[in-house]
């Protein structure tokens, strides 16, 4: 394997409240190697976006790496300090934000939002840059005419395609997107990653894709990092985390995805995510795991299941034990008792 | 654009003309006889009758009407009762009176405003801001000729660096000409009400700016700036500060439109002779044509800026459909 074009190495971020820190990321490590592409993903609130922030280093005022290194290409830009790291956003890591919708300003052309992109890390004349953009529109699908159009002249597709044109501007080596489609409906979602996919072959650059749709990991990735509260519970070759989930959070977020054909109903997972100011101790998942004994209120070590596979579980080596209680709703149901008792706030649960 | 800047137009002409034939009853309905005041009524009845007919006075409403009108589109506002002058004589020089000071004061205002809330939000949270806010806060709703007359009191009188009011010296131009505009007295004339009048109106932009910004600089097309590698000024000024300016520019039409209403207070408090300080004593002397002659230049001023803020308020939001 070569080496990794992006490492997260013992991550903790904080965002500092009123009422204390959150512990939003928690010794979060993951590395992407070139032209890779790797899917997170997790229940909303679990801290996909900070970590993405984190590493573009745009994260708000409130939050604080406390810990931890972000190295591109070998070199830790939470060290190298604000101007290094400003030149590598864009140029070197660039996203597909969230909503295309607000992420591009309604009052300037779109021309113009991508060539100040291009023209905060080059010095191309305008001709060329002009160029690059409607290049860069073909690529994409977007008719080139169109580059001097506002924001609100595009349908919702055109203007994700916008934003991947706008991302790709620089050729960066490595592509971040932050549930790239979530506004849209599911037949342009599935265009968008299709053209997404073709683009990755072409370029070659790597692919953190974040989402809470295990679905579109399992299409797109080869790796899968499975987070829950602010921290990795699960991570490994996509083949292998579906065929033998190692954590009971991804059997769950498993067998809540909906399958076609199948006679059984998707499962939830019954509860709440752990409140990340005074999180539960030892596994933050355990007062929703069914599967949680005494030995859970202790923190959990990750387990090396097979090459690059490994999961944050105390009982991550009994899984192909536990696995088939798992596909039973009455499992899920059943552990109120011990939700309750752990976690005084999912008492109205019904 | 062409054609919306044409509709804009049209409708700008009738707002005048409503306006205009509004006034010109308005004034014919106030009780009291306007001609009291310049008509002796010890003067016999036919002396009477032949100054109401070098005024126009006997002819039917209606009749007066259409003289009024086509002797506005020549820009005749009539005869002043008073001075039995021509009105625009006395209008032109009190109109560029106010535009003088009015004018730069606004724009000093906004200006210093936009740029000064832009950075509040931006460093926001420290105690210097804190203390901004309430400083301007508080300013806002002081009225302003409590301002002005605290301004008269300490540099005027107690520290004696401005004069307490006019707009030259007095007596040094007799009869009021171009030329005193470019003297040095002139300017130190209008410094005191120029800083009070920006002071004043600075506050609201000032506020507004801040809490607009507040938000903005949440968007994300704000965060994605910052992502693409901008500098912190081009994601300040090219992106949080120039959407910002938005909301402030569609405030600018209402607060044109005061500023010049709000001319009258502070053209009384520092005898500044302008539009509002004529149509005082047009008011306190029953010089109709005057007052009315006035009263017409501060609403077409108004309009008409109302008119050009609409047209930039287009230049910067491209998703204004002009419809
Ligand atoms: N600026 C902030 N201040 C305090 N807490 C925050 C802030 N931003 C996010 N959080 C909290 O951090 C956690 C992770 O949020 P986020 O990264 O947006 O999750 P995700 O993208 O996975 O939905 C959430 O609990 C959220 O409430
Ligand atoms: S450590 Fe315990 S509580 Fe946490 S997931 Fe594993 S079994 Fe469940
Ligand atoms: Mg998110």
């Amino acid at each position: 394997m070569s080496a990794p074009i992006l490492e997260i190495d013992g991550l903790d971020l904080g965002y500092a409240t009123r009422t204390g820190t959150a512990a939003a990321l928690r010794d979060v490590s993951l590395s992407v190697a070139p032209g890779e592409s790797v899917g997170i993903v997790g229940e909303s609130g679990c801290g996909k976006s900070t970590l993405l922030k984190a590493v573009m280093g745009v994260m708000p005022p409130n939050a604080a790496i406390e810990r931890g290194a972000i190295r591109f290409r070998g070199t830790d830009l939470v060290a190298a300090g604000p101007d290094a790291w400003r030149r590598v956003r864009w140029s070197g890591i660039a996203m597909i934000a969230q909503s295309a919708l607000n992420a591009l300003n309604p009052v300037k052309r779109v021309s113009a939002q991508i060539s100040e992109a291009i023209r905060a890390h080059a010095d191309w004349p305008r001709d060329k840059i002009r160029a690059r953009i409607q290049e860069l529109f073909q690529m994409v699908g977007v008719d080139p005419a169109r580059i001097d159009d506002f924001p609100h002249q595009f349908s919702g597709g055109m203007r994700q395609r916008v934003l991947i044109a706008m991302a790709l501007a620089l050729r960066p080596p490595v592509l971040l997107a932050d549930e790239p489609t979530t506004a849209l409906d599911v037949i342009v979602q599935d265009q968008i990653f299709r053209s997404l996919r073709q683009l990755q072959t072409e370029l070659g650059f790597a692919k953190l894709l974040v989402t809470h749709d295990l679905g579109l990991v399992i299409e797109n990735c080869e790796r899968i990092v499975v987070m829950y509260g602010g921290m990795i519970v699960e991570a490994g070759p996509t083949a292998q985390v579906i065929a033998a989930p190692a954590h009971p959070y991804t059997l769950g977020l498993y067998n809540a995805l909906p399958r076609l054909g199948a006679a059984v109903e998707p499962i939830s997972i019954p509860g709440r995510p752990p409140d990340l100011i005074a999180p539960p101790p030892g596994c933050r998942f355990a007062p929703r795991c069914p599967f949680a004994q005494d030995r859970c209120r202790t923190d959990p070590p990750m387990r090396v299941l097979g090459p690059g596979h490994h999961a944050r579980c105390h009982r991550s080596d009994e899984m192909d034990a536990l696995r088939p209680a798992a596909l039973r709703p009455e499992t899920w149901e059943r552990d109120d008792a011990l939700a309750n008792e752990s976690n005084p706030d999912t008492n109205e649960r019904t | 654009m062409g054609s919306y800047i044409l509709r804009r137009l049209f409708h700008m002409a009738i707002t005048l003309f409503a306006m205009i034939t509004l006034m010109f009853f308005l004034f014919r309905l106030l009780p009291g006889d306007p001609t009291a005041t310049v008509i002796s009524p010890a003067l016999d009845a036919d002396a009477r009758a032949a100054m109401q007919a070098r005024f126009g006075l006997d002819r039917p409403l209606i009749e007066q009407y259409f003289v009024y009108l086509g002797n506005l589109a020549r820009l005749d506002f009539g005869l002043s009762f008073r001075t039995s002058r021509p009105v625009w004589e006395l209008i032109e020089l009190r109109l560029v009176n106010t535009l003088l000071l009015i004018l730069p004061s606004m724009i000093a205002a906004y200006v210093i405003g936009a740029f000064g809330g832009a950075l509040m939000a931006w460093y926001r949270g420290g105690r210097a801001e804190g203390s901004l806010v309430l400083a301007a806060t508080a300013l806002q709703s002081a009225p302003v000729f409590w301002l002005g007359m605290l301004a008269i009191l300490v540099f005027s009188i107690w520290l004696n660096w401005f004069p307490t009011g006019h707009i030259v010296t007095p007596g040094r131009f007799p009869d009021p000409t171009w030329r005193m505009y470019l003297t040095l007295d002139f300017l130190h004339h209008l410094a005191l009400p120029f800083f009070v009048n920006t002071l004043y109106n600075l506050c609201f932009p000032l506020l507004l700016m801040r809490s607009t910004m507040l938000s903005t600089i949440g968007e994300d097309y704000v965060e994605l700036a910052r992502m693409k590698g901008l500098r912190e000024r081009q994601v300040l000024y090219g992106h949080a500060m120039r959407n910002s300016l938005l909301p402030l520019a569609t405030t600018l039409p209402m607060i044109l439109g005061w500023s010049v209403a709000g001319s009258v207070v502070i053209e009384t408090v520092f005898s500044w002779p302008g539009l509002g300080l004529l149509m005082i004593e047009g008011i306190t002397r029953s010089d109709y044509p005057v007052v009315q002659g006035a009263f017409l230049l501060i609403a077409v001023l108004t309009i008409v800026g109302t008119f050009v803020a609409d047209l930039l308020y287009g230049l910067l939001d491209p998703r204004i459909v002009y419809r």
